[in-house]
This record gives structure tokens, sequence and C-alpha cells, in this order.
């Protein structure tokens, strides 16, 4: 596919995306955030979905070689990263999707966030420049490289190959876990509902008694 | 019955839903869905226009992100940015709204820079981790998740001081 094509049809993925997102007003950092902070687990329940949907999805096709996964090496700098992330996306209030779909709300306060993520990538390009690591893509081997905290490269497909057990299984097992803790966020939800219809069952009968 | 669309909020499962059954035939086509990278290649550009050649002098933007206009992933937010400008003029939700109070702009401009430099030493952002990586049973999926759990963690404290003052 033509690199003009592949543009048209991110264009169109995300356009849907952005309406998708602006109108359930899903947040991925919600999702985290409310479900620590608050024990309200409405975004969380929608990513768990999503993520089921997505492995059955990716693992089938990955079972017959079909699509384009995401092939770098990950090691300490991943975790590392993420949990910077992590720290910012709750401090701002937004992460990646919410900073584009807010600021197409008229959001100034995600247009500042989105901003200042440009000034932070340009920042990391310096520190880069000076150490190169993590590693460029160019120089990674696929294999564990414990001296630049490297841990290789491997998805369902690799443990296919690996095994010689279809990827599609190792999905079904991650599948099965995300449907339990999906089930659990479930179960939580009822016995807070009840413990709430209890304290209001007792606060109507303080109220007849006085 | 699209002007009903724009009038009551989607359940969110559903969004999700859709966004992952998409995120399938992308994946089929070109690769996950994913935002770091798209900005990351924004970043090079901008900076390309304001430093010219002198670009040239961070070797970070020869070796890992040569900055190219026709790289897919930009797509993806600015699709994101315009779905989500007609969804809300549709739905006459679009209004400027400005954070009101100085620690506001302080924790949105720490949150942001911590953002970019998280999504870069990482490699990938929040969405390859939910939406590309995890799901292709990457192990950097499980590093990733690890991480940014940890992060919120550890975020949700900060705010939780910062809320109670």
């Amino acid at each position: 596919m033509s690199a003009i094509g592949q543009c048209l049809i991110a264009f169109v993925f995300g356009s849907v995306v952005g309406i998708l997102v602006q109108r359930s007003r899903f947040c991925n950092t919600a999702a985290l955030r409310d479900a620590i902070l608050f024990k309200t687990y409405r975004n969380t329940k929608a990513l768990l979905v999503a993520m089921i949907i997505l492995t059955f999805g990716f693992t089938l096709f990955l079972t017959f070689g079909e699509g384009n996964p995401m092939r770098f090496d990950v090691g300490l700098n991943t975790f590392a990263g993420l949990f910077i992330f992590g720290v910012g996306m709750v401090l701002a209030g937004a992460c990646t999707v919410s900073t584009w779909v807010k600021t197409g709300e008229g959001n100034v306060g995600a247009l500042w966030a989105l901003l200042f993520t440009f000034v932070g990538m340009f920042l990391f390009s310096l520190a880069w420049s000076a150490n190169y690591w993590p590693p460029a893509p160019a120089s990674m081997t696929g294999e564990p490289n414990l001296e630049a905290l490297q841990l290789g490269y491997s998805n369902a497909a690799t443990l296919q190959e690996k095994f010689g057990i279809p990827a599609i299984v190792f999905g079904l097992v991650q599948v099965g876990v995300l449907v339990l803790i999906y089930r659990a966020i479930l179960r939580k939800e009822a016995a807070q509902a009840e413990r709430h219809r209890q304290s209001q069952a007792a606060r109507a009968v303080a109220t007849a008694a006085e | 019955m699209p002007s009903e669309f724009f009038k009551k909020t989607l359940d969110p499962v559903i969004a999700l839903a859709a966004i992952a059954v998409l995120d399938i035939f992308l994946f089929l086509m070109i690769g996950a869905f994913t935002v770091g990278g798209g900005e990351t290649m924004m970043t090079g550009l901008i900076a390309e226009a304001a430093m010219g050649d002198d670009l040239q002098r961070l070797p970070f933007w020869n070796l890992v992100f040569e900055p190219d206009p026709t790289y897919w992933k930009i797509y993806i937010s600015l699709g994101m940015l315009f779905g989500a400008f007609v969804s809300a003029v549709l739905s006459k939700e679009f209004y400027i709204r400005m954070p009101r109070r100085l620690s506001e702009w302080v924790l949105i401009t720490i949150g942001g820079l911590l953002m970019g430099i998280g999504i870069r030493l990482a490699f990938v952002c929040n969405v390859s981790t939910f939406f590309g990586m995890t799901p292709e049973m990457n192990m950097g999926g499980y590093l990733a998740i690890s991480g940014i759990l940890a992060g919120a963690w550890v975020g949700s404290l900060i705010y939780k001081k910062i809320l109670e003052g």
C-alpha cells in the first residue's frame, strides 16, 4: 500500500475514534485513576472489553501469519517509560487519546498538555543523542541483551514458532484472564450497589423513626 | 437517527468494542492503533521547521525518527482531532475551556512533559500498550502495563495529596 493510502486509512480510523471517544467520554486515564482512587469502573470495563476483542482478533490472525505486529525489543525502559507516563497522565488529567479529543472539543488545557508532550519528547531526543539508550530499532537484535537492559522480542507469533502451539491458544488464555478481571469488577460493583441500597434503607428507617 | 447519536452519551463499552473491531482491520492493513509514534514524528517535523539543518546535529532525529510527513501514525492523531471537533460541534459541546487556577496549569505542564519523556523512553504510549502490544501478547505489553499501573498509582497518590490540600 502506498504511503498516501496508509495516511488516508489512518486519518479515517482516527476520525471515527475521535467521534466515538467524544460521544462516549471514554478516557484511558480515568480507566486507571478512577479504579485506583474512587473505585469506579465505567472506563475500566470498556478498556477490558476492547482488550478481550483485540486479544482474540490479533492472536487469531497471528496464528495464520497475518497482521502487522509491533517489532522492537523491550526492556527496563518499557517499564520505566510507562511508569513516568502513568504519573504524568494522572497529573495532566489526560492521556494521548484524550489530549487530542479534548483539544477538538475546545479544551485549552488539553492543548497545553499536548504541546508539553511534544516538548518532553524533544527533551528526551536531546538526552538520547548523548547516551544512545535505549537502543534504536535499527540496532535491536530481538534477543535478550542484559548489558543494555533489553529482554528482546516476543509475542504470540514467536510463542507459536517456539512451542508449535497456535497463537490463538495463548490468546484464549489471555482472554480468559481478562474475562476473570471483568467479572471481578462486576462482582465489586454489585457489592457496592448492595451496600448503597442497604445504607439508603437504613437512612429511610431512621428518617421514619424521627 | 444520526442526530440522536449526537444528543445522547454513548456507552463506552459499545464505543470501545467498535474501536477494537476497527483496530483489528487497521492491524491487518498497516499496524495497530498507536499515538505516541505519530506525536514524535510531529515533534520532529516542528523541530525541523524551527531549527532547519541544525536538527541533523541530534542523532535521534537521524537514527530513530527521521522527520517524514508521510508517516501514517501522524494521521491517526489528526483524525482524532478532526473527528472530535466535528462530533463536539454536532453535539453542541464545542466551547473554549480554560484551566482556571495556576496550579492546574502547573500540573498539566508537568504531566505533559512526563508523558512525552515516558513515551520516548519506552518507545510506546498507553494506546500501544492497551490496543497493540498487550493484545499481540508482546512481552513489552506486560512490562508497560506494570509500569503504567504503578505510575498511575503514584500519580493518584500525588493527586490525592493535592486535592486534600
